[in-house]
């Protein structure tokens, strides 16, 4: 019964994390954890961040007939 | 054992398909049960992706999930992320479904349901998903490059040109025919128009709290401006209720019409943060949100499916446009069946985000799967209602008649029984003071997933509400489409005119935003403009031309897909993606030549406007008409002239392709791939 709970447990924090990753709540947080890999840039922040990625993303075709 | 078991289970599955595919085929007479629709497709989805996705993985582009994707090789958290194949599913269907695969069926079903049925499952099984799933390897082959740059790497300068151009236009035509499926959805009906309006402010609100109080933290103001957006759903019906506000929000289509060309103005210059970025969260939740409720909502009601498998309106005479099956209903169903726009995002932002070549199949095919199947659940929801009403709320009146009375007593005489009572009180029940010649499909898919949502929850005391959420979600994500559309027009033109004069092509100077954004504006309002005042409804024009468009971007597609096909030696399967090339040729050229050329004043739009000319110089027309109708013919003769347009770039591309498959097959030249080289994934197996 225990390690049943704790499989439903898993799978809600994965569909979770799974719902931020496409809302892009978690954008930030990814890139972050990307950026302390890539040494020696100091990273955007929250702001600059989510400003730049909006003027990238709506500036190609992403929203379909 | 397994594998005895597996047989025996896609057996049962290919045979359950088949059986109600076969049902809803030879089914005639009594009204037929929309669980059989679910059944059909669910089974042929289930096989084509089970036997025909798998064989082109495996033959036709051996796909290798020890090769390094983009994503791996150039992660940087921005563009390039490598993502869960789960969470790019959705964001993958989230950018493809949009408005098309709603409308596209519900007014294809005036041929009754089983044109629109068929094509959409075959259409996608073995164009549409195929286009996308390949344009999407392609892309990941080639560091994400957009269908344009292939095109022009792959086939030729001139064919980069000739897509790059293709997307331009087919983003005008888009633009103007989704525009007007909102105007024809909102006019004369405070309600919604109140609805609608309201989003606006609710962007805004969600933009600033987003760009200043809590960056980026998407979901919270989401679940704050859908709370939001529902409540002015409902708070829609105290202003319907109100005389004074009832007034201000009683537009007529011209008015609708302005209001709407300023929006995507003010979209595309403001901002983005501002009102596009956050009216496009609110459009994904409240999209993801009630496609899964219209799903559930058949399965639960199972709703019978009142209209015949076929109607008279084969021969060509529909009241919602003119013109045979052939080719018309293959032009007027684009996207849930093949769609060229898509080639656009699978050559965007998904290639640059997927974890393993393999996950391209389960993406780009699957995906279309889902969009297709939306299409179905449209069309079912369109063909549940009674035939008279379907063709009450969809047909002009020029052809049916203004009134309650006339239009049932036409309609009647098709042999399709209505009476004046039933749409005076159907009108009633929705909250709305009529619902007859609403062309643009919205408001019938409207009433359609209000019956069934009502039927489920609230019964008749809740089919306004319903009605107005359906109008709502339908509007609010055409609206996304069309601002994003616009803006990504903008940077189209930017980029094109800082060619000709660089100022032009610098993004963020001021004169040139609005120059461009006036442009793309100007364009696609003239085309709405055009079919708001169109006496035939504006649809009867433009939807053709939008599919035409749509479909030749797809032929683009599959011409660029072919030609690299080819270069990597796969001549043995190209008729995976040759046959659904020439398929989308055939039609398009033939549908163009009608739409050109047809002496059929419905169809043609050149014997149209010579037949109205003709009445000018015979003095048929009132001296008060006479500057109307030369503008009519005027537009009538644009409209041709675009379609000669469309249907030559295809030609010029396929001549193009054509020279450079004979080159390579004849061994003349060596055929030279633009591939991005091998790089084996640092990956372990199963990440």
């Amino acid at each position: 019964m225990k390690a049943l709970w704790l499989q439903l447990e898993e799978a809600m924090r994965n569909f979770w994390r799974g719902v931020r990753q496409w809302s892009g709540d978690s954008a930030y947080e990814t890139y972050l954890t990307c950026a302390q890999r890539q040494l020696g840039q100091k990273p955007m922040s929250a702001t600059e961040f989510y400003v730049e990625q909006l003027n990238r993303k709506y500036s190609r075709p992403n929203r379909c007939c | 054992m397994k594998r005895l078991l597996q047989i025996l289970i896609w057996t049962a599955v290919a045979a359950l398909g088949a059986v109600a595919l076969g049902t809803i085929a030879f089914h005639r007479g009594e009204p037929i049960n929309a669980t059989w629709f679910v059944l059909a497709a669910v089974c042929f989805y289930l096989v084509a992706y089970r036997v025909y996705s798998a064989f082109i993985a495996a033959k036709l582009l051996a796909l290798d999930n020890t090769r390094a994707t983009p994503a791996e090789r150039r992660d940087d958290g921005r563009d390039f992320v490598p993502t869960n194949k789960w969470v790019l599913f959705g964001h993958h269907f989230a950018a493809i479904a949009g408005p098309g695969p709603l409308v596209g069926p519900t007014l294809a079903a005036q041929f009754g349901y089983l044109p629109g049925t068929l094509w959409l499952i075959a259409g996608a099984a073995f164009a549409g998903c195929v286009q996308d799933f390949v344009i999407l390897f392609c892309s990941i082959r080639r560091d994400g490059k957009t269908l344009g740059e292939m095109a022009r790497d792959e086939v030729s300068k001139r064919g980069g040109l000739i897509a790059q151009l293709a997307v331009l236009t087919i983003m005008i035509i888009l633009l103007a025919v989704v525009a007007l499926v909102v105007v024809n959805a909102l006019k004369s009906s405070p309600w919604a128009t109140f609805t609608l309006a309201m989003t606006i402010p609710i962007a805004l609100l969600l933009g600033v709290y987003l760009r200043y109080f809590r960056p980026g933290r998407v979901l919270e103001a989401s679940f704050i401006g859908v709370a939001l957006v529902l409540f002015v759903v409902v708070a829609g019906q105290w202003v319907a209720d109100s005389p004074y506000l009832a007034k201000v929000f009683t537009l007529g289509g011209v008015t609708l019409a302005f209001a709407i060309i300023a929006y995507g103005f003010a979209a595309s210059a403001l901002p983005v943060w501002l009102l596009l970025a956050p009216r496009d969260y609110l459009s994904a939740f409240i999209k993801a949100g009630a496609i899964f409720s219209l799903a559930a909502g058949i399965l639960l009601v199972r709703p019978q499916v009142l209209m015949p498998p076929l109607t008279r309106f084969v021969d060509g005479s529909g009241p919602v446009f003119a013109g045979k099956i052939f080719p018309f209903c293959f032009i007027t169903i684009a996207c849930g069946a093949i769609s060229g726009f898509h080639s656009l995002i699978s050559s965007g932002t998904t290639p640059k985000m997927i974890q393993r070549e393999g996950h391209a199949r389960f993406i780009g095919y699957g995906a279309m799967l889902l969009e297709s199947f939306v299409g179905v659940m449209a069309m079912v929801a369109a063909c549940a209602m009674t035939p008279g009403v379907y063709f009450a709320i969809n047909s002009p009146a020029s052809i049916v008649g203004a009134t309650p009375e006339a239009a049932a007593a036409t309609i009647s005489s098709w042999g399709y029984p209505l009476s004046a009572g039933t749409m005076t009180g159907l009108a009633h029940a929705v909250g709305e003071q009529t619902l007859l010649n609403r062309a643009g499909g919205a408001p019938s898919l409207a009433v359609g997933m209000a019956q069934i949502f009502s039927s489920t929850i609230g019964g008749e005391r809740l089919l306004s509400i319903w009605y107005h959420f359906a109008i709502m979600f339908e509007a609010l994500f055409i609206l996304t489409v069309l601002d994003a559309g616009t803006r990504v027009g903008r940077f189209m033109i930017q980029e094109l005119g800082g060619r000709v004069w660089k100022p032009m092509g610098r993004m963020n100077w001021m004169p040139g935003i609005l120059l461009s954004s006036a442009l793309i504006v100007g364009a696609w309002g003239y085309f709405l403009y055009q079919g708001v005042v169109d006496p035939l409804g504006g649809i009867n024009s433009l939807w053709p031309l939008f599919g035409i468009s749509n479909q030749l971007l797809a032929a683009v597609a599959l011409v660029v897909a072919t030609t690299i096909l080819l270069k990597m030696g796969r001549l043995k399967w190209i008729w995976v993606t040759l046959l659904p090339m020439a398929w989308l040729v055939v039609i398009t050229m033939t549908a163009s030549y009608q739409k050109i050329f047809s002496a059929n004043v419905r169809i043609g739009f050149l014997s149209q406007a010579n037949s109205l000319a003709a009445q000018i110089a015979a003095g048929k027309i009132a001296a008060a008409k006479i500057a109307d109708t030369q503008r009519n013919i005027f537009n009538l003769r644009l409209d041709a002239a675009v379609t000669a347009v469309l249907a030559a770039m295809i030609l010029v591309l396929l001549v193009e392709a054509l020279a450079q498959w004979y080159a390579i097959l004849s061994r003349d030249k060596e055929p030279v791939l633009q591939e991005t080289p091998y790089v084996a994934t640092q990956w372990a197996e199963g990440d």
